[in-house]
């Protein structure tokens, strides 16, 4: 579905990835494991548009996605849901959902959408009127997820979802993506907590310094010497 | 599973209402709402005039405010969109009074809807020319670098203004093209002062675009598309905004605003190449005096400001007229550096 081919990417004097390889296929959900700095946003951010490659190849469906402006990610059917959340702080659950579902102009659509958004994250429901800016840390890495999924997107791009959270919200942020990925969505998760990710996901990678460093089925990467002694600490 | 969040979130609602409203912004327009109220009783001219300028300054203020809110660009070449609408509002509306003035006691339709096509063909000229300015002007600077964007813009801008005012003066001349009145028709008489039918007109276009305005700001799906923009860019690019569509679109609507403005006020304001400077000007002040890029703050605090004027050319003095709300703008600076409605949070429509 989606595959990078020595994929180099970074910003105006860092480059940050240095031939980046993989892919990901219709309905996994796939991970992307590593240290800071290793490159995993950059990732996901060449990806969703953001920043344009250097060189290598990114592919959706057999579409050529580098050069592309990230709104048009987008519109392909990529849903995006960026490390700093970039929800809209002064508008309301309601609305920054609205907003969300921007690129449909089905009425009806948006709202079988929205209710399915509710019933993953019912505490969305109940503050659905509340501005985004006045929400706690989960309520707005959930509002996140919910305004990623409106358009209805065949793969989402999740960054480090447990970033800043408190074990509980954690759990049932990851527990909502598991939720998503038995109905069938495509993820590709970024994340730290490497014990955790393991345990949900399909497979994943192991980035360092800007390189595919390992790749393997979560029980693969867990029981991998290098995985237990850098990330698990065993 | 419903156990109560021992810190629960700030929820705005939860403010004692008393405390929400007592604040430096709300005591303000509290004193401006007592200050016309009593004035609707002693002197219901001032009331009159300040509605009616308060509206214009608000159509000139939002489209000021739209643009800095959405697109970060001090705009002082806004003053000459409003010489843009009052010109063409002249070549439109010129041939119709001909066409009055050689039949009188003709077509009464034609009397009255006759100002309205030079309106209307204004705001869309404006609409058109700013859109297309957007295009060939700020996407290129865009694309090139966002370092230093308000600054670059302010002097692209400033200049854009003095080439403006002196293509029109190239082209057209420096003299006064202007209309002695729109409706040739006896005052209105409201609250026991004569208005002319050109205020009352004025009046009425201010409110019903700035309706309009906000409506389209807060209930369509493009409109809530340029809040979106204006508060996180890259959350509408998320969100399959194009941003290049709503800079444009911006653009285009606030010099639109703008034009309209001109050519509503065509009978006051006679086209010159620099008619709009005075404009621009006032406008600044309501967007300093509202918080920046602020446009719900820039349509109350144009009422703010035109109360000053009226107040000044009643009480002290027609040459006063720019100074009490400087000194006023100056006085809130002091207390709110952000603004009457400034705050921490960038937006178009939200405080």
């Amino acid at each position: 579905m989606l595959r990078l081919t020595a994929v180099e990417s970074g910003y105006d004097l860092l480059q940050v990835l240095w031939g980046v390889d993989l892919h990901i296929e219709e309905g996994e959900f796939v991970a992307i494991l590593g240290p800071n700095g290793a490159g995993k946003t950059t990732t996901l951010r060449s990806i969703a548009g953001f920043v344009p490659p250097i060189r290598g190849s990114i592919t959706f469906r057999g579409k050529e996605l580098s050069g592309i402006l990230p709104h048009q990610v987008s519109r392909i059917g990529i849903g995006y849901v960026s490390e700093s959340l970039n929800l809209f702080p002064s508008m309301s659950i309601y609305e920054n959902l609205l907003v969300g579902a921007y690129t449909i102009k089905d009425k009806a659509r948006v709202k079988t959408t929205m209710d399915t958004v509710f019933e993953l994250f019912p505490r969305l429901l109940e503050r659905k009127d509340q501005l985004a800016g006045t929400l706690s840390g989960g309520e707005r890495k959930m509002l996140a997820i919910g305004r990623g999924l409106m358009p209805d997107p065949a793969l989402l791009l999740v960054d480090e979802p447990s970033l800043g959270l408190a074990p509980i919200p954690t759990l049932a942020t990851f527990e909502a993506l598991k939720t998503l990925r038995e109905r069938g969505m495509t993820i590709l998760l970024v994340e730290q907590n490497v014990n955790t990710t393991l345990r949900i996901v399909d497979r994943a990678y192991v980035l360092e310094q800007g390189k595919v460093v390992l790749e393997g089925t979560g029980e693969q990467l867990l029981s991998n010497n290098h995985v237990q002694e850098a990330y698990l600490g065993i | 599973m419903t156990t109560t969040p021992a810190a629960a979130p700030t929820n705005l609602r939860r403010v004692p209402i008393l405390k929400r409203y007592l604040t430096f912004t709300w005591i303000t327009i509290a004193i401006v709402v007592a200050i016309l109220i009593a004035f609707t009783f002693l002197r219901p001219s001032i009331v009159v005039d300040t509605l009616v300028t308060g509206g214009m300054w608000a159509l000139m203020a939002a489209g000021l405010a739209l643009v800095f809110g959405v697109m970060n660009i001090p705009n002082f070449a806004h003053g000459e969109f409003f010489m843009i609408g009052s010109l063409v509002a002249f070549f439109v509306f010129s041939p119709i009074q001909k066409a009055m003035t050689d039949n009188p006691g003709g077509s009464t339709l034609l009397q009255v809807l006759g100002p309205i096509p030079g309106m209307i063909v204004a705001a869309i000229i404006g609409f058109c020319a700013g859109a297309l300015l957007e295009v060939i002007l700020f996407r290129p600077l865009r694309k090139r670098s966002r370092d230093q964007w308000v600054m670059n813009t302010f002097l692209l801008t400033a200049g854009l203004s003095v080439i403006l005012v002196n293509s029109d003066q190239l082209i057209f001349g420096s003299d006064n093209r202007g209309v002695t009145r729109y409706w040739d028709v006896h005052p209105l008489k409201i609250l026991n002062v004569s208005v002319s039918v050109d205020r009352a007109a004025v009046f009425v276009i201010a409110m019903v675009t700035i309706l309009l305005f906000s409506m389209f700001l807060l209930r369509t799906r493009t409109g809530r598309a340029m809040r979106a923009v204006s508060q996180d860019e890259s959350g509408a690019q998320m969100a399959g905004i194009s941003l290049n569509r709503i800079f444009t679109l911006t653009m285009g609507l606030s010099c639109g605003l703008a034009s309209l403005a001109g050519a509503a006020l065509l009978w006051l304001y006679p086209s010159t190449p620099t008619v709009g400077q005075q404009p621009l000007y006032l406008a600044w002040y309501v967007v300093i005096l509202a918080g920046l890029g602020n446009v719900q703050g820039a349509i109350i605090g144009a009422f703010i400001v035109a109360l000053l004027q009226t107040l000044a050319v009643y009480f002290v003095g027609i040459g006063w007229v720019d100074v009490l709300p400087t000194a006023f703008i100056i006085l809130i600076l002091l207390f709110k550096p952000s603004g009457l409605f400034g705050s921490e949070v960038k937006g178009v429509w939200e405080q």
